[in-house]
């Protein structure tokens, strides 16, 4: 086939439109060549069908296009189904209740011992005290008759002697509150007066003298459970 | 950003209670299974602690100025994690999907605020992340001393491989592989020690994860995580007044560390400790009182039982004992313990007329009420 216009081989497809537009030499008069509507008829049936294709093939090729840009715009994964999300939920939900349910038995567990060893402690401790008085007041019948005139005088005086050094160590304390109520406020007026003269002139004081020593720290605690509280700990 | 359109979203969202941080953990798990190994086993505090700190975010997202130094904190408290910045953008993608899925009105301009907001919340956290680059993560510490000391109460020293920084009073994170991924607040009870030791003290509260192990699990050898250091009572330094220091309970610990510091560093000022309990037998830190009693000539301790009418102790309420003994109007007060105990010293201080500004107070509430058995938070 020889044609004036050859589809260009520069890559360019062929489309219907040139094959409608293909025109053939004449052949020599003495050899004609094919009957001219027969070719014409034959090219119009190529460039239908070939119409056909290009627009298919078009088709194709936009899809591939549109495909590759939604894989290319959603480099993350894809975004999980409603199913799965709901699965995983109620699989969380599972494992936390079960969490929760043991840390309920561990709550429940340990605070029924805690309320026994409670109980117990006590008994035990109110148990402690009731040998303990027994066992003094056993002392006191066996040292206190014993003795004669002599011993019987002594134990009045050993309670009026215990009287007074209670009373002297209330009034002590009493006297000890009062005196210290009174020095910090005596504190307090004179950092208000010199911070009102002069902010900036209040001296640290590392000269007060603490008005609480050591022994006065805590109120006098009776023999007895002071004896107590070193046996039971 | 279209604020109000954001709120609205979140309303929506927020609507749906536990289902929507659910959706949203879910979500992401699914997406990025790696942010999994990041969170606890059970996951229903979690959520909620999600949408509480999505709710500041939105609520103050027209307040730039009180906002970023939140997102700070949390970014740097999110190292501790193992949070990295790789793992904001999936976050930021999950959370997305979330708003969108409960919001039936999600259309791309609100997506495009929520993207824009999120995107500058996730910057300013990943930069206060990066800031704190030098400092570690978290602290290695080594458990060198467990002593139970009551029933409930034990007293851990620990040492720290790298130096741990903290001022006296402030409160730091622990983290132990009996229980991974559940941090718990605890307050140091020293000053910090050039030796980097840690004294920490747990009460082992009933159904307690972490307490519990901490005081019952826990022994010598093991190592625990501890993470970087945050509020607390902090010592005023612009003052030298005398104090008066009260604790309820292991609210001893910061206490205790402020006592340390005034040994340390002074200035030279009477200190006045008073400790409540509920009988004789609850005081877990004797001996160490004691001694510090004796070195100290400017140390007073006065211990108070509530519940323990054997004691020949003070009887009462700390905070009663306290004022019967006042006034203190010269004092600055720290006050460290439980909520009801705070409060109660509180209003009996303020009642006696000191002034409000010389008090300081840090409530050691439990820190996460166990979830119910519908594993449901009580909050």
């Amino acid at each position: 086939m020889s044609a004036h216009e050859q589809p260009a081989d520069d890559g360019r497809r062929l489309s219907p439109a040139d094959v409608d537009a293909v025109t053939f030499t004449q052949a020599t008069m003495l050899h004609p060549g094919y009957v001219t509507t027969e070719v014409d008829d034959f090219l119009s049936v190529v460039a239908g069908e070939l119409g056909r294709l290009t627009t298919e093939n078009q088709q194709l090729q936009d899809r591939v296009e549109e495909l590759q840009q939604r894989v290319d715009s959603a480099p993350a994964p894809v975004s999980p189904s409603d199913q799965a999300v709901g699965i995983l939920m109620t699989a969380q939900q599972t494992a936390d209740r079960y969490v929760a349910e043991a840390e309920e038995v561990s709550r429940q567990m340990t605070s029924t011992a805690r309320t026994q060893y409670e109980e117990q402690l006590a008994a035990a401790r109110e148990k402690a005290g009731a040998i303990i008085q027994a066992a003094q007041e056993a002392a006191t019948r066996v040292v206190g008759p014993a003795p004669g005139a002599g011993g019987g005088g002594e134990h009045p005086d050993a309670e009026l002697l215990q009287e007074q050094v209670a009373y002297l160590k209330a009034f002590g304390s009493a006297v000890r509150t009062q005196l210290r109520s009174y020095l910090e406020a005596l504190i307090a007026d004179v950092e208000h007066e010199w911070g009102r003269a002069d902010p900036a002139g209040v001296p640290p004081s590392p000269t007060r003298i603490p008005a609480q020593r050591p022994d006065v720290r805590r109120q006098p605690v009776p023999a007895r459970f002071e004896g107590n509280a070193a046996g039971g700990s | 950003m279209d604020i109000p359109a954001m709120r609205a979203t979140f309303a929506k969202a927020a609507a749906h209670g536990d289902e929507a941080p659910l959706w949203f953990y879910s979500h992401l798990f699914l997406t990025h299974p790696e942010t999994r190994e990041l969170f606890p086993v059970s996951m229903a505090h979690q959520r909620d602690r999600l949408f509480a700190a999505l709710g500041e975010v939105v609520a103050r997202v027209d307040d730039l100025e009180g906002l970023v130094p939140v997102l700070q904190q949390l970014g740097r408290d999110h190292r501790k994690f193992g949070t990295v910045a790789a793992h904001y953008p999936a976050v930021g993608a999950s959370l997305l999907a979330t708003l969108a899925h409960f919001d039936p009105a999600w259309d791309d301009a609100v997506a495009a605020s929520w993207t824009e907001a999120y995107e500058l919340v996730a910057q300013v956290m990943v930069e206060a992340a990066d800031a704190d680059e030098g400092t570690p993560p978290w602290w290695d510490a080594e458990v060198v001393a467990h002593e139970r000391r009551t029933l409930d109460v034990a007293v851990l020293r620990l040492v720290t491989e790298q130096p741990l920084e903290y001022a006296p009073g402030q409160s730091l994170s622990v983290e132990t592989d009996l229980r991974p991924k559940l941090w718990r607040w605890y307050s140091p009870a020293n000053a910090p020690r050039p030796d980097r030791t840690v004294e920490l003290h747990v009460k082992a509260r009933d159904g307690g994860p972490v307490s519990t192990a901490l005081v019952r699990g826990l022994a010598v050898g093991d190592v625990v995580r501890l993470g970087p250091p945050v509020g607390g009572l902090r010592l005023d330094p612009d003052s030298d007044r005398d104090l008066l220091l009260v604790a309820g309970g292991t609210g001893l610990a910061p206490v205790k560390a402020i006592v340390d510091q005034v040994a340390r560093q002074g200035p030279a000022r009477r200190v006045d400790l008073y400790l409540g309990v509920r009988t004789e037998h609850d005081l877990y830190d004797e001996a160490d009182l004691r001694r510090l009693e004796q070195e100290h000539r400017w140390l007073t301790v006065t211990r108070a039982v509530s519940h323990d009418k054997e004691s020949g102790l003070e009887h009462g309420d700390v905070g009663e004992v306290v004022v019967r003994h006042g006034p203190w109007s010269s004092r600055d007060v720290y006050v460290a313990g439980n909520g009801p105990t705070v409060e109660d010293t509180v209003a009996r201080l303020a009642a006696s007329g000191l002034p409000a500004d010389r008090v300081r107070t840090e409530v050691y509430a439990p820190s996460r009420p166990a979830p119910d058995v519908n594993g449901e938070g009580t909050r």
